[in-house]
């Protein structure tokens, strides 16, 4: 009955599973080669991640984008196996929409974070198998609270809010350091930066994760690779292009000092 | 009883009696196409009659409440999951229509013994480019129709060819959205009296049926006769608009007109009415 606008289940009524079901403890080491960071500044919240895909020590693909909009107000980053992670983007994408269309109002912002943490449990045997573990990171905008909100998970869907920042991936215990000295002692706290000086910080933080993480993917200037960075305030998501972000990249961010 | 053919058929007729009967007071629903993309609209009473079905699909409607939830339902059912089994691309109005609820339609039409539905449906989808949009209509028994530049839902036959006449006779070439809402609103207005017009008829019938006196055809009544109608009827009834934005951002392109952008966009006389 899809009369209660749960998509989800109208999928599975139909026959659909999310993700193999592997068999528990047989799995190998989880690997999450990615860095994705999100943190809240001055107009709301910047969510960004590298472009890099890996299989091993292979470089598989440069040009990822591991920042994905869900809706107007709401984006996932993802850190994990990119099949079951494009695959769940698209099923919160439609679900969220589904939900829209049916009860004629959009689904609360807890709705949505209810969303991703059940896909996460349901997908729990095939992240235990190592097959299927996503570790995401949603931020969006809660309209009726008018504020900015970011949540991390654990692959078994347990779901924490990132009250400043919040990161995932193997890159990130790298940049979580930095996050929190400059959170704590920097020149001004992340939520008080304004979007300029934010999109700087991101893309610090991501070259000082490529740094020490192999699996994350730095700025490729010849090949105008940049990473992805997405704001979203009040008025929705927006795509920061890369050429706003080629002269920040060039100006702050190589050779500062 | 209605084993035999002919009871049938009878039986068949009759719920076309019975059908026709249930539309008499519904509100008309209009769809042009305009420069931007397909606007939708209907002066509703009560519950909504215009919504959104997919990323470029709206759906108007006319008939029961109930019976047009469960359609909109199994349309919606229908387009998410084809969308994401497939692609966004692949939901297409033609294919929800001819292979989904038009045969639905249709047979809980012809079983006799059951009620059928009372509906009739407007499908409206906004192509990538504007000549692949298409406008669909679905009658009570089933039978669909597509278009393009301009559809109706009415009461009667006669009443949808009366205001599809009006539509193309006035609809230019290319329609800004506030020319459009207009022209809407004025082919609403044809409907609407056209059936205001055919009960009175109805009425009289018995009178003039031992005259011989039938109403004659009343000319078209000019355009601002059409906007007073519109306003008069305005107190207790909602002007609704919906609209399918080709350049929209985003994947979804429909959107519904808030009181304050319908209020710039309706003619002067509307719009102290809709400001309320």
């Amino acid at each position: 009955m899809g009369m209660q606008g749960d998509f989800y289940q109208l999928l599975k009524e139909q026959g659909y599973t999310l993700g193999s079901s592997g068999q528990a403890g047989t799995g190998h080491a989880l690997t999450n080669a990615t860095t994705i960071l999100a943190f809240k500044y001055r107009d709301g919240v910047l969510v960004a991640g590298d472009r890099r895909a890996t299989a091993g020590n292979m470089v598989m693909y440069d040009r990822t984008d591991k920042v994905l909009e869900i809706d107007r107000h709401s984006v996932m980053a993802i850190a994990g196996v990119p099949a079951t992670a494009y695959e769940m983007v698209r099923i919160l994408e439609h679900s969220f929409k589904y939900y829209r269309r049916t009860q004629l109002q959009e689904l609360s912002f807890d709705g949505k974070l209810r969303a991703v943490s059940k896909l996460l449990k349901e997908n729990v045997p095939a992240a235990l198998a190592g097959t299927g573990a996503v570790v995401p990171v949603f931020a969006g905008y809660d309209m009726d609270q008018g504020s900015a909100k970011i949540y991390f998970y654990d692959i078994l869907g347990a779901e924490f809010e990132g009250v400043e920042y919040a990161v995932s991936g193997s890159g990130s215990p790298t940049i979580r350091g930095i996050l929190h000295y400059l959170n704590t002692w920097g020149e001004q706290p992340l939520n008080a930066l304004p979007q300029e000086q934010a999109m700087v910080q991101a893309l610090r933080l991501l070259a000082s994760a490529a740094e020490f993480d192999s699996a994350t993917g730095g700025v490729n200037r010849e090949a105008s690779l940049y990473p992805v960075i997405k704001l979203i305030t009040g008025a929705g998501v927006q795509t920061v292009l890369d050429a706003t972000l080629k002269p920040l990249y060039e100006s702050q961010v190589v050779r500062y000092v | 009883m209605y084993e035999e053919p002919y009871r049938w058929v009878e039986a068949v007729g009759n719920r076309r009696q019975y059908l026709d009967d249930q539309f008499k007071q519904g509100s008309p629903v209009v769809a042009l196409t305009y420069e931007g993309g397909i606007l939708l609209t209907t002066v509703s009473k009560g519950t909504p009659k215009l919504y959104e079905i997919y990323d470029r699909l709206a759906l108007g409607g006319m008939g029961h409440p109930t019976d047009l939830e469960k359609l909109r339902f199994s349309l919606l059912e229908m387009a998410h999951v084809e969308g994401f089994n497939r692609s966004p691309a692949d939901v297409t109005g033609s294919r929800l229509v001819k292979y989904g609820i038009a045969p639905v339609i249709k047979q809980a039409f012809e079983e006799v013994y059951k009620a059928p539905f009372i509906v009739r449906i407007l499908v409206a989808e906004l192509g990538l480019k504007p000549e692949k949009d298409a406008l669909l209509t679905i009658n009570y028994d089933g039978t669909f129709e597509e278009t393009t530049g301009c559809a109706v839902l009415a009461a009667a036959p006669a009443i949808q060819t009366k205001m599809l006449a009006y539509l193309k006779e006035q609809q230019p070439v290319t329609l800004s959205l506030e020319q459009a809402l207009n022209l809407a609103l004025r082919g609403w207005a044809i409907g609407s009296m056209a059936q205001q017009q055919a009960e009175a008829d109805q009425e009289t019938e018995a009178k003039s049926a031992a005259t011989g006196v039938g109403s004659s055809a009343p000319a078209i009544p000019s355009n601002d006769t059409l906007i007073a109608h519109v306003r008069g009827l305005a107190g207790e009834r909602t002007i609704e608009c919906a609209v399918l934005e080709r350049q929209a951002p985003g994947t979804s392109k429909y959107r519904s007109l808030k009181q304050a952008e319908l209020s710039q966009l309706l003619p002067k006389v509307l719009q102290s009415v809709v400001a309320d």
